[in-house]
């Protein structure tokens, strides 16, 4: 092609961009509106009638310049479930929640950790004022956290009150076709006023894991509220008797000093260790709630309730006051935190964790000691994935550091967290 | 015409003056006490079997203002049997802070209450908003703010500019119509006839048109207040009223009163009808101020007022024969027929509300079909055959004509 040098091409191109932004530039300062009555603007000024915009303040009462701010409006009136609480509530067997009744006790020379959950139908608060009929572990949601040491025996019994048949589901590794808690094995679901049932799982891998009812319609059965996190922590004898399991790294690279590093992380991960007692320890099930049956969600939160580690009131202008029950979650900066994030989210094939002005180590379904991803400030969970997020604030200053999904669209639907580093 | 001879005047008549005995007065009261007693046990005893079944609720928002480009104000009603508690509201899928005005001072709206949800929010001329009202149990209901613009407040400035576009679409034009009248008076029976069949036209057009709006705005009305029916009672009952001033006029030119029997009357009904269609399209202006939503342009004048001068014929053309009237009730036809769109627009921009606009758009209908009723008697009493094609071809250039203005003014 002769005729056409870079020369030319160049001013071609820089025409076309011209043109482009020129266009682009004109749309956005023009309202469709007034592209399309172009022409009577025209007319109207021409017979000298006013313009239609203009010194408008009649019905307005407040003066204050504002941009208004997203947030669900008023505090949480009904008290059943705290999601403050629930943060920081695990249920081992020897304490937890009043609400759930657990035991500890050796049997074989393995501990066993038992637990009743009942299924029920109860509204649950989702937002201010919103209620949402929910089914039910214990009357809340997410249901009770368990805790258990790796090779323990979690012995579940299961008494549904609701008006479907449930089960429940646990993702760990489990050997026996009859406890997987799905309808086509063991003893099916679970209907109500039928016998309890008591499933039986070994606490296996070491990480964070996810249970739920598994009927169906599964979609129904899960975002309805049927769901919580397992958290099984590492034995650190074990640790250091088989290392290759708790990390990513190839054999070859395993040294002593990186098994004495992960013995060490796994005793501050073991809740019978001194050293766990040093760790901030957090459960986030990340959750949501379609209200009105259209298969899309209203309402997204970090353990149901709206924007309830938000801050509580808010002018617009950067000026936070906590609320009664919708506040930030208050932090430690000297000690370290780690939160279990667990992705419970319906009808949306991912959600995210992202925190401002830091980064984080992350241990992808914590099934590892040593990090999958290192200093990062946003990780991605599809269903049901988890990971344990280990946070160290001691070099900030104190204040509020936002926390949220980082599907913007999430965070302003209730999604939208702060942490208070005191 | 006279029926005054067959009716008996409204004179009690002797026959059976105490039925079962009883005196009259208890035989009206009492299938009203009966009713009384029969609700009382319905609404006390319920004596239905429970019949299971929750209503389910129905909050509708007819409409929003824009009073400032900080603020965006829903127009809320609740057309449930049970009252709805507004939790929190949704703009473009964010939860956004709000307030809740005139429902008593919560957000929870009695059945058939209405109420205004006031939302702190910058929103952008021309882009499209999506507000939803998330209510205590979840339910959800959707509103579209299609390119926001800022609702003008009253201000005398508003009421001049409705004014001056009430005097060029309304009355300048209707005025302009009316001077066809020496060339109507001096027009051979024939042809006044098919002026007369024209007008027609233009007024069906009219009522066509109008119907289809007021049926369009009744879908918006919050359904507590049953849209369509309201429209339906509007045109027959704006038609019964024209109708019943029509026939005790007729009453009185029967009985001798002169005046009674010109054309005069018809040019004044003919006026009035056309004045409560102006009225409803002065409603349109003046709700489109109030809702930003018009651009005033020279092809909406322009429109408005071909469209309107073809009604200035049709106002006159009863008083064609006969003595001509004294020119002040020249100036009053066209006021009655013209200014209405002045009074309209002032109404739709400070009380605007689809219900109000339907209203207003079926008793237009109404009155018109009254009067074109009224100008065929008219023609027929002119010894004119109604039929005869020049009439049939007036009739329909007035449709045609009506149709092509009418494309000019599509607010
Ligand atoms: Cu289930």
């Amino acid at each position: 092609m002769p005729s056409l040098g870079y020369e030319r091409a160049g001013a071609v191109t820089a025409r076309l961009e011209e043109r482009l932004t020129d266009r682009l530039v004109g749309e956005q300062s023009v309202s469709r509106r007034t592209v399309l009555g172009s022409l009577g603007v025209a007319g109207s000024a021409a017979l000298g009638l006013g313009s239609t915009r203009g010194s408008a303040s009649a019905g307005h009462e407040d003066d204050e310049d504002h941009h208004g701010n997203f947030g669900a409006v008023d505090e949480y009136r009904d008290r059943d479930f705290d999601p403050h609480e629930f943060l920081r509530a695990f249920n081992t067997g020897r304490n937890g929640q009043d609400a759930v009744p657990q035991d500890v006790y050796e049997e074989d020379g393995r501990t066993v950790r038992e637990f009743e959950f009942t299924a029920v139908d109860v509204p649950i608060t989702i937002a201010p004022g919103v209620e949402f009929s929910a089914w039910a572990y214990n009357g809340q949601v997410p249901g009770p956290t368990i805790r258990a040491v790796e090779g323990d025996l979690i012995r579940v019994r299961f008494e549904n009150f609701g008006r479907h048949g449930h089960t429940i589901h646990p993702h760990v590794k489990n050997v026996n076709p009859a406890m997987d808690g799905i309808p086509q094995n063991g003893p099916g679901v679970i209907d109500a006023g039928e016998d309890p049932f008591t499933y039986e799982w070994i606490a296996q891998p070491a990480g964070v894991h996810f249970y739920h009812c598994h009927s169906l319609p599964l979609k129904e059965h899960l975002h309805r509220g049927l769901y919580g996190a397992i958290i099984v922590d590492p034995d650190p004898e074990r640790v250091r008797e088989n290392p290759a399991d708790y990390t990513n790294d190839h054999p070859s690279q395993i040294t002593d000093a990186l098994v004495e590093d992960m013995v060490a992380e796994a005793k501050t991960r073991n809740h019978e260790y001194d050293e766990n007692d040093a760790v901030d320890e957090m459960v986030m099930v990340m959750n949501s709630f379609d209200t009105n049956f259209d298969g899309g969600n209203e309402v997204y939160a970090a353990n149901t309730r709206a924007f309830a580690y938000g801050v509580g009131e808010t002018d617009g202008k950067g000026n936070w006051k906590p609320g009664e029950t919708k506040r930030p979650i208050q932090i430690d900066k000297t000690r370290r935190q780690r939160v279990y994030l667990v992705n419970a989210t319906e009808f949306d094939l991912v959600n995210s964790f992202h925190t401002h002005s830091q980064f984080f180590d992350y241990y992808d379904h914590g099934t590892t000691l040593t990090p999958t991803h290192q200093t990062i400030d946003t990780v991605m969970q599809c269903q049901a994935q988890r990971g344990i997020v280990e946070l160290d604030y001691s070099d900030h200053q104190p204040g509020l550091y936002m926390f949220h999904a980082h599907q913007s669209e999430f965070a302003e639907l209730g999604w939208m967290s702060f942490f208070e580093v005191v | 015409m006279s029926d005054e001879s067959e009716t008996d005047g409204g004179v009690v008549r002797e026959t059976d003056a105490r039925p079962f005995g009883l005196p009259r007065w208890v035989s009206l009261l009492l299938p009203l006490v009966l009713l009384a007693v029969v609700l009382g046990v319905f609404v006390v005893g319920s004596p239905l079997p429970e019949t299971g079944g929750q209503p389910l609720p129905d909050v509708s928002i007819t409409h929003t203002t824009i009073p400032d480009d900080e603020t965006v104000v829903l127009h809320a009603t609740n057309n449930g049997p049970d009252s709805v508690t507004i939790s929190q509201v949704l703009v473009d899928e964010a939860y956004w802070n709000f307030e809740v005005r005139g429902a008593g001072g919560d957000r929870t709206l009695a059945p058939m209450e209405s109420a205004r949800v006031v939302l702190p929010y910058h929103w952008n001329p021309g882009w499209d908003l999506e507000a939803v009202l998330v209510l205590s149990d979840g339910a959800t209901f959707h509103h579209a703010i299609v390119a926001p613009s800022e609702t003008p407040g009253l201000t005398l400035d508003l009421l001049w500019t409705l004014a001056l576009v009430g005097l060029f679409v309304g009355v300048i034009p209707v005025a302009l119509g009316m001077l066809w009248f020496p060339a109507i008076r001096s027009m051979s029976d024939r042809w006044l006839h098919a002026i007369l069949l024209f007008a027609v036209g233009v007024l069906g057009f009219l009522a066509v048109d109008a119907g289809f709006e007021a049926l369009e705005l009744a879908e918006q009305v919050p359904s507590a207040f049953e849209g369509t029916a309201l429209v339906v009672l509007g045109v027959l009952g704006s038609l019964l009223l024209v109708q019943s001033v029509s026939a005790w006029r007729q009453g009185r030119a029967a009985s001798g009163d002169s005046r009674a029997s010109s054309g005069l009357w018809i040019a004044y009904l003919v006026a009035l009808g056309i004045g409560l269609h102006n009225l409803a399209e002065g409603l349109a202006i003046g709700s489109s101020f109030a809702l930003g939503r018009v651009s005033l342009g020279a092809f909406l004048v322009v429109g408005f007022m071909l469209h309107n001068v073809t009604e200035g014929p049709a106002v006159v053309a009863p008083v064609a024969r006969g003595e001509r009237p004294a020119l002040g009730h020249f100036a009053a036809l066209g006021v009655l027929a013209g200014a209405p769109v002045i009074l309209g627009g002032w109404i739709g921009s400070l009380a605007y509300s689809p219900t109000l606009g339907a209203v207003f758009l079926a008793i237009g209908v109404g009155a018109i079909l009254q009067v074109s009723w009224e100008i065929a008697g008219l023609v027929r009493e002119g010894n004119g055959r109604l039929a005869s094609a020049t009439n049939m071809l007036a009739f329909l250039a007035g449709l045609a004509v009506m149709y092509v203005t009418d494309l000019f003014v599509a607010l």
